[in-house]
């Protein structure tokens, strides 16, 4: 059988009618009618991604204040010239998808986790062939207080990133709290690059970069529970 | 409200609260929404129930429509998460009085409820969800490749996978059923 003649059968049954009652359609506009007011379409993609960017700059410039900017200082210029570039750019990737997962009916060329690996992977090449310290000191203890640091700094960006979006509509909140979670697990990261002085490749590859997942996981949790909570309260 | 106006701008006029627009909106997408639901559930009365919670969630969330962008795989994508909602809800439900009385709905209409599967949901019963779901956005909807791939939040690379997967199975069962140009036979 030839894909035309199966094409011929599809759209031939699909002509059929279906007794779609006119009377539903009726009461369906009616009850939509009578809350009909005008609606303000959100703001351009851009704009919003610009405001999720700027959060991430504020939260990392801010901790890294608290903190001391002792890694940023030890850096020399080409590791700044690589390290927080690349930070922006994949923040910016990272924004204009959570953008879109807040949007239905976006276009998606690859998935949320896919992307969120890819950015991952970035991250520990950059750090794998931008240093050469392969010592090993005080790895768990000084690292889990890096992750911790990240982590907690991670936080506010992602609730600030949430509330900038709320008015969106997720379709898949896993979806869109997984994302979330990465753009707000890189303004952990800038807090670290910004901050910590330690320069060990094992220490960057697995504590610092480590805060992008964790991040992750943690959103698309939130995510995962505002579902559940979501039908819960429409029962 | 010229019944020749396209989606896109029905829906522009429907978010600055034009009530001509949302009728008109609504009378143009419907039969393809409740044939989308059709042909995922078999059940009309079920169709009937998704149709009118998709029309109030867009009512809700018609802020996030974009002007300039495609409206159908905004419709669509909404259409898919209150599907999806449903199937959850019910899988959790099974056990449950209410979620019984619409599983009873859907696996026995009554004569009057048109339940029984019709041409096209006989056509695509040998597909899984997935496949049923690009086939009828494909060709009930009449929606593009990147149109569908918009709508199912996945890539175009994919639709045309599963669109390929499905018209193989399509090809098996029809060929089983004897079933050449010009007469679907199912009806």
């Amino acid at each position: 059988m030839k894909e035309e003649e199966i094409d011929h059968a599809l759209n031939k049954a699909a002509q059929t009618p279906l007794d779609l009652e006119p009377e539903l359609l009726k009461r369906i506009s009616a009850s939509l009618q009578t809350s009909l007011r005008p609606v303000r379409p959100l703001p351009p993609a851009w704009m919003v991604t610009c405001g999720l960017i700027l959060i991430c700059a504020l939260i990392s410039v801010a901790g890294a204040e608290r903190l001391g900017f002792a890694g940023v200082e030890k850096m020399n210029l080409l590791e700044r010239l690589l390290v927080f570039p690349v930070l922006l750019a994949l923040a910016w990737v990272m924004a204009m998808r959570f953008v879109r997962e807040m949007i239905p009916g976006s276009h998606r060329r690859i998935s949320t986790g896919t992307l969120i690996a890819m950015g991952c992977a970035a991250l520990l090449a950059l750090f794998a062939l931008l240093f050469h310290d392969y010592q090993i000191t005080h790895f768990v203890s000084i690292g889990v207080a890096c992750l911790i640091t990240g982590f907690v700094h991670a936080v506010p960006a992602g609730l600030l990133g949430w509330l900038l979006l709320r008015r969106g509509f997720a379709v898949n909140a896993v979806s869109a709290g997984l994302i979330a979670g990465a753009l707000a697990g890189l303004a952990g990261l800038g807090v670290l690059e910004l901050q910590c002085p330690n320069f060990e490749v094992a220490h960057l590859l697995v504590w610092h970069t480590g805060v992008v997942p964790l991040s992750s996981a943690v959103g698309a949790f939130v995510g995962w529970l505002a579902r559940l909570l979501a039908r819960a309260a429409s029962r | 409200m010229s019944p020749d106006s396209n989606i896109d701008t029905l829906m522009i006029l429907y978010q600055q609260g034009d009530s001509a627009a949302a009728a008109a909106l609504i009378d143009r997408v419907s039969p393809q929404l409740y044939r989308f639901f059709a042909a995922q559930h078999g059940s009309r009365a079920l169709a009937d129930d998704l149709l009118q919670d998709t029309w109030l969630r867009i009512h809700k969330v018609r802020h996030t429509y974009r002007p300039g962008e495609p409206a159908l795989p905004w419709l669509y994508a909404i259409a898919r998460h209150v599907r999806v909602d449903h199937y959850r809800k019910w899988l959790r439900n099974t056990a449950g009085e209410r979620e019984l009385e619409i599983a009873s709905r859907a696996a026995a209409p009554s004569p009057d409820d048109p339940g029984r599967k019709d041409e096209l949901d006989a056509l695509l019963a040998p597909l899984s969800e997935s496949q049923r779901e690009v086939i009828s956005m494909l060709k009930v909807s009449g929606m593009s490749l990147e149109e569908v791939a918009r709508a199912t939040s996945s890539s175009v690379g994919a639709v045309k996978q599963k669109a390929h997967r499905a018209y193989e199975k399509l090809r098996k069962s029809m060929s089983a059923l004897g079933l050449g140009k010009g007469e679907s036979g199912l009806s």
